[in-house]
């Protein structure tokens, strides 16, 4: 198409590229026409925008230092759901903490305990009866109203219900139903005792309360946008993968939150989290294990560094249906053999302690001492080697592909090298690592679990019923079993802890197991931030302070 | 020209077709199985077969590849596991990210490379000729690994310059967060452009219609930069149209460096999980993104260089 002349028609070109935009004078239309670009007309545009663009544009000046009233912080994963019922788990939990409430919360410091959140009153009646009362100045967003005892009764209810396929389910063990007794009042009903629900379930995941007419008006699931908060703080803006920005509720009628604004940034890496805090980027953060020796001789930026346990057990496995591993006495040397401190000071930068069991310190259950002492003893090892009559024994260690458990499995192949054990170290992806569960080949195998502040969320993985999913030893023991049933429907603490201490000598005396270490929890925070952390060291943003 | 770029067009799609089967098959081959990595280990039984009913995966393979591009030919990339949200709509979300990554590092590595070689070109074998090729060289040689982590540490640490995290908000916000991960991904394409323009530019200048350009009196600076760069230059093009898919896996890494969101970190989170979905979502994205940038590469080199177009 030729550009018509301007001159003849009336018409002026505005020369656009490719297309001019034609305004015709007379009657004030626009038209476009196609206008012929040739290859040196177009090489010489392109050069001239190539130069443009490696021009500096003009930066906005850099403001690093934080905003007094914004705190941000670094999650390692991006909350993508807003409904606790298919919460993946902490990343999720640290913003339905904040914009949900719960009967009751973790309290931050360095015990485990709990404390009134939206209950007015909370009570255990009898074994399997727990009262409550809510508080009468908590409300829900988007004209939802006050939340009563029906949105208990609600969200709790439908953790429980088949159609919601809840993978939080198993927290709330036994439960029955709720039991509304009043506008706020109403009475949780269990099926049998189950002391972990003052644990795992009513401050954590499971426990938060969502409006009942907001999630049936939103078809029975909240998805990526909560329907209803009710929380100090409220979800204002995600963006995936970027951040998630809570503001201050202005309806919350509780404690004043001390943060106008959280900002919680998924960063995969905790060195660049590391970085990004240097840089004054980031107010708070967790930090690797390899870089607790540098801060604990000064953090940048005037910040402090806190270090914390973990509620992860890290352990080595031995498949007891492996023909190679039948031998208790094999087992017993492999035990002995593996030196817990040296895997500890070069996987963990020795910046970790070795672990007694599987349920971490500060918890019913947890044992002062493992019955094989952390250290090896190479002639006790080479002893019962010679007892079970094996040699030249070569067994395949699986762990995944992880820093850590490749120097922590290297580890252990040297020292059991010392007592003449072959051992073939095999790394595997995430994804195959965890389908571990139906390689019948499994030997030897590097794990790390974590748990929730009961003891019986720990031995859950190790039952009976747990072979061939997440009990890759096949570890199968009957008084175990009863341990593990018995001992969750106790009230009685110092009774549980024994029976707990009686489950984990167990599994040492099965031989199957060499525990390693509860890993740690080390986090930085700029100056002028007040962190609240669970005894584990995981953050509950609604309760940071301000220095 | 209209019948090499319906050609073009159609080997375009015939690359991607092929690609996206293979990365099909080779995500269903990797061990493990997905509805209970995907699901974590306390999903119910009942959740798991649904799942597994959902995503086909008790279908025969072939079956599941023919539901697969049943549903791509209606739009339908599928829903994401953990979030319900339509997989076009997360695919979509981090695909701006990772193009303003990669168009920022092809733009200023073009911009340098083609200045540097044509300076090098215009005074052959010269010290000046020499110090650009040991830094073009260096550029290329250097790990762009190292060369994040070190600039992270210069200039959004020790010299607070830039930002050292995120993808920044509004145009400057992004443009700022943009420098680093940019720098650190275009430099050794820097190295790489200048040394092909040199090298283009050294066969251009010896071809005759420079002589009879420098013969009618045309100054030097003129010579080069008007009559051999435009025709040096041509290789260039078909090397940013591959080098685009070559910085969309560098992107990867800067992504995980410099925790900006993007396609890159979506696709390796998601095999990791097994997500099938939203890799088979991010992977047909990501390749036609590569298979186009190639096809319009190449068709615009013919469109500059009829001769192309015969050859092909």
């Amino acid at each position: 198409m030729k550009v018509k002349s301007w001159q003849r028609n009336g018409l002026k070109p505005f020369r656009a590229g490719f297309f001019d935009l034609i305004l015709r004078e007379d009657t004030m239309k626009i038209e476009w026409t196609k206008a012929p670009v040739g290859r040196r007309k177009f090489l010489k545009g392109a050069t001239a925008l190539g130069a443009a663009a490696a021009l500096p544009g003009s930066l906005a000046s850099r403001a690093y230092a934080a905003d007094a009233g914004v705190l941000r912080v670094r999650a390692y994963g991006d909350a993508q759901n807003m409904d606790p019922a298919h919460s993946v788990g902490v990343v999720e939990e640290e913003v339905h903490a904040s914009i949900y409430n719960k009967l009751i919360q973790y309290k931050p410091g360095r015990e485990w305990d709990w404390q009134m959140d939206a209950a007015a009153m909370i009570e255990q009646g009898d074994e399997t009866h727990i009262k409550f009362a809510l508080r009468d100045d908590i409300g829900f967003t988007n004209g939802f109203g006050a939340m009563s005892a029906e949105d208990v009764k609600f969200s709790f209810e439908r953790i429980i219900a088949d159609e919601t396929e809840s993978p939080n389910k198993p927290d709330m063990g036994p439960l029955s139903h709720v039991e509304v007794t009043g506008e706020r009042e109403g009475t949780i009903v269990l099926k049998e005792p189950f002391a972990p629900l003052w644990s795992i379930a009513l401050p954590y995941i499971t426990g938060n309360i969502v409006s009942k007419k907001a999630v049936e008006a939103a078809g029975g699931r909240i998805g990526s946008d909560p329907v209803a908060e009710s929380g100090p703080y409220l979800r204002a803006s995600w963006e995936p993968k970027a951040k998630t920005t809570l503001k201050r509720n202005p309806d919350w009628k509780g404690e004043a939150p001390a943060w106008d604004t959280i900002e919680i940034l998924p960063i995969d890496d905790e060195n660049t989290a590391e970085i990004a805090f240097e840089a004054g980027e980031l107010d708070f953060t967790r930090v690797s294990l390899g870089s607790v020796e540098r801060y604990r001789a000064g953090v940048p930026n005037g910040g402090t560094l806190l270090e914390y346990p973990s509620l992860y057990y890290a352990w080595l496995g031995m498949n007891l249906d492996h023909p190679k591993l039948q031998n208790k006495k094999l087992r017993q040397a492999i035990q002995h053999a593996i030196d817990v401190p040296s895997v500890l000071e070069a996987a963990y930068f020795g910046a970790v302690e070795p672990s007694t069991g599987i349920i971490a310190p500060g918890l019913a259950g947890n044992r002062s001492q493992s019955l094989v002492p952390p250290q090896a003893d190479f002639e006790k090892a080479a002893a019962l080697l010679a007892e079970s009559g094996e040699t030249n024994v070569t067994l395949k260690l699986d762990t995944l592909n992880k820093t850590t458990f490749t120097t922590a499995a290297q580890v252990i192949q040297a020292t059991l090298a010392q007592i003449g054990i072959t051992v073939e170290v095999n790394v595997l992806e995430s994804g195959a690592f965890w389908a571990s569960a139906d390689n019948e080949d499994l030997q030897l195998v590097l794990n790390r679990y974590s748990m929730t502040p009961d003891p019986y969320y720990a031995t859950s993985w190790f039952t009976t019923e747990q072979v061939g999913h997440w009990n890759w030893e096949r570890f199968s023991n009957e008084e175990f079993d009863k341990i593990h049933v018995s001992a969750s429907q106790l009230t009685d603490q110092a009774k549980r802890a024994e029976m707990y201490q009686r489950a984990q000598d167990l599994m040492e005396e099965s031989g199957a197991y060499r525990f390693l270490t509860h890993e740690a929890t080390p986090v930085i925070h700029s100056a002028g931030v007040v962190p609240a952390l669970r005894p584990d060291g995981l953050a509950l943003l609604r309760y940071f302070g301000k220095a | 020209m209209l019948l090499y770029a319906t050609r073009r067009f159609g080997l375009a799609l015939l690359i991607l077709i092929v690609a996206v089967t293979v990365m099909f098959l080779m995500i269903r081959a990797v061990p493990g199985d997905p509805v209970q990595i995907m699901l974590g280990p306390r999903a119910t039984p009942e959740l798991q077969a649904r799942l597994t009913a959902e995503l086909a995966l008790d279908q025969p393979i072939w079956k599941q590849l023919v539901i697969f591009y049943g549903n791509l030919l209606q739009g339908d990339l599928g829903i994401d596991v953990f979030s319900g949200r339509p997989v076009t709509d997360i695919v979509f979300q981090q695909l701006p990210h990772t193009l303003w990554l990669i168009l920022g590092s092809i733009t200023w590595s073009a911009t340098l490379g083609i200045g540097l070689g044509a300076y090098a070109a215009a005074h052959p074998n010269t010290l000046i000729d020499r110090v650009t090729a040991a830094i073009s060289v260096s550029f290329v040689a250097a790990p762009a690994f190292v060369v994040a982590l070190l600039s992270l540490l210069i200039f959004a640490v020790h010299l607070q310059w830039f930002p050292a995290i995120g993808a920044g908000e509004g145009f400057w916000g992004r443009l700022d967060h943009l420098v680093l991960p940019a720098f650190a991904i275009g430099l050794s394409w820097v190295g790489y452009i200048a040394r092909l323009v040199r090298a283009s530019m050294l066969e251009v200048m010896g071809e005759s219609h420079i002589r009879t350009a420098r013969a009618f009196g045309i100054n030097e600076r003129r010579v080069v930069m008007v009559y051999a760069l435009r025709i040096a230059i041509l290789p260039v093009v078909t090397v940013i149209g591959v080098g685009m898919g070559f910085l969309l896996s560098s992107a990867v890494f800067a992504e995980i460096v410099f925790a900006r969101p993007g396609l890159g970190k979506l696709v390796i989170d998601s095999i990791t999980t097994r997500n099938y979905p939203i890799v088979m979502g991010s992977v047909l994205i990501s390749t036609g993104l590569f298979v186009a940038s190639t096809a319009l590469a190449d068709l615009i080199n013919a469109w500059l260089d009829p001769r192309a177009r015969t050859a092909n």
